[in-house]
């Protein structure tokens, strides 16, 4: 489990994990083992009203549509995703 | 464990600390000295209206000891947010009629000369003893804009009845701060970027009371660039800031749909066609982060007054479901529940 500030940058490229490896379950299912690039780091948001206690850091993680779901979208996802759901992608 | 829960409240209290400070040292008292600087209430007004009015307000003060420190910082952030409404329903009331500007100069800042430094009040001790004081002081606070809302309807300036008609009409209507916050940005770049870079802290000027559902993301749409807001897992959205969220958010088929192919969506659904070259940027939101769009400006709106452009601003086009509206089609598109309007999508 990361820091507050959390283990990445902007920039980085990662991959969605296919397992729920902490029980936070706050990932949806289309996305997971799928490669994109962190756009936005949110570090540890406190969120009283939502859920005790405090997840992992949180990051914005841009993927291409059509990476995705097929098809022939142009168009950019961008999905929020806590830094337990989230490993370095492999270069390829 | 326990620790993480501490840093946990320790990040709203800090954020009730602020706000409170702000609306206090900014927004309240400035006003009273204006007040009775330009001669609309005397100090004795102010006395007399306390005495008038019934200390109904902290009836309820001594029973939070009890409670959990996690229901009495919900508490503390509630009355912030009632005593912020209460702010803003006794500004409109007055029809604007006495605005004051608030300093915010270097000298009372202190940058200059220490000696002209306005006293800022600190909160110390540990966290309960921050958060039983906070609570001590929202109830204060509101107290004092209880007796100037007194003092000002005995001076005359102040009608009960218009105040207690925008009240309910409050709260019937439930909030409807989009328009109001997207206008602002429209004519005011420096608050757009500060409410793009801060979120929620920015709103304080709007007299918009800062709500607490996780962390408020700003995306502007712009020529080359339109956002659209999705929470395929539920349906999280800033609420409490913009109310409702349209019937639709909630249906499996947009939240399936708008991830899946944007584009087509937003034209088959809502009738907005995009051109090719500008760039679709879909965003699935947890509840830690709550988007909200601002549309682009219509064209032909240079001039327009911010409450005019404010009513040009759809539910629809806070999700980026839709643009903004022309002003001819103003009071022609049906009307939301919230008495704004908004373009329906064309099917199911």
């Amino acid at each position: 489990m990361g820091t507050e500030q959390g283990s990445y940058k902007v920039g980085d490229k990662v991959a969605v994990k296919r397992e729920n490896p902490s029980g936070n379950p706050r990932t949806p299912k289309y996305i997971r083992g799928k490669s994109g690039v962190i756009t936005d780091v949110h570090g540890v948001i406190s969120n009283l009203r939502d859920h005790r206690g405090l997840y992992p850091p949180l990051y914005t993680v841009v993927f291409d549509v059509k990476e995705v779901f097929g098809g022939a979208s142009p168009d950019k996802l961008r999905v929020d995703l806590h830094e337990d759901w989230l490993e370095r992608a492999t270069p390829s | 464990m326990s620790d993480s829960h501490m840093h946990d409240f320790e990040a709203h209290v800090r954020a009730v600390e602020e706000d409170l400070e702000y609306y206090r040292a900014k927004r309240i008292e400035p006003r009273i000295f204006t007040l009775l600087r330009r001669g609309f209430i005397e100090f004795t007004d102010l006395f007399n209206a306390a005495a008038s009015s019934a200390k109904a307000a902290d009836s309820n003060q001594g029973n939070g000891q009890e409670k959990d420190l996690e229901s009495r910082v919900r508490a503390l952030e509630d009355g912030l947010d009632d005593y912020v409404r209460e702010i803003g329903l006794l500004t409109s009331s007055i029809g604007g009629a006495i605005d004051v500007v608030t300093e915010d100069s270097r000298v009372e800042r202190g940058d200059y000369n220490e000696f002209f430094r306005l006293t800022h009040r600190e909160y110390k001790g540990t966290l309960d003893e921050r958060v039983r004081s906070l609570t001590e002081d929202v109830a204060k606070n509101r107290r004092v804009l209880e007796v100037l809302a007194r003092a000002l309807i005995q001076r005359g300036i102040l009608r009960e009845d218009v105040l207690n008609k925008n009240r309910e009409a409050l709260r019937q209507a439930g909030p409807w701060h989009g328009g109001k916050i997207v206008a602002r940005c429209w004519v005011d770049p420096d608050f757009k970027s500060k409410l793009i870079s801060q979120g929620r802290p920015a709103l304080r000027e709007l007299d918009i009371p800062p709500g607490r559902v996780g962390k408020l993301g700003v995306l502007e749409n712009t020529e080359s660039v339109h956002n659209v807001i999705v929470c395929t897992l539920c349906s999280c959205y800033p609420y409490d800031l913009l109310g409702d969220t349209p019937w639709w958010y909630k249906q499996d088929i947009y939240k399936k749909r708008v991830v899946a192919d944007p584009r087509k969506i937003l034209e088959e659904m809502f009738e907005l066609k995009l051109p090719q070259k500008m760039e679709v940027r879909v965003y699935d939101s947890t509840s830690d982060v709550r988007y909200m769009v601002i549309p682009r400006r219509p064209k032909g709106t240079e001039g327009m007054k911010e409450e005019q452009l404010a009513k040009l601003v759809t539910i629809d086009s806070l999700i980026g479901a839709g643009e903004a509206i022309e002003p001819s089609q103003v009071g022609h598109v049906k009307e939301t529940q919230w008495g704004h309007p908004k373009p329906r999508p064309r099917d199911y």
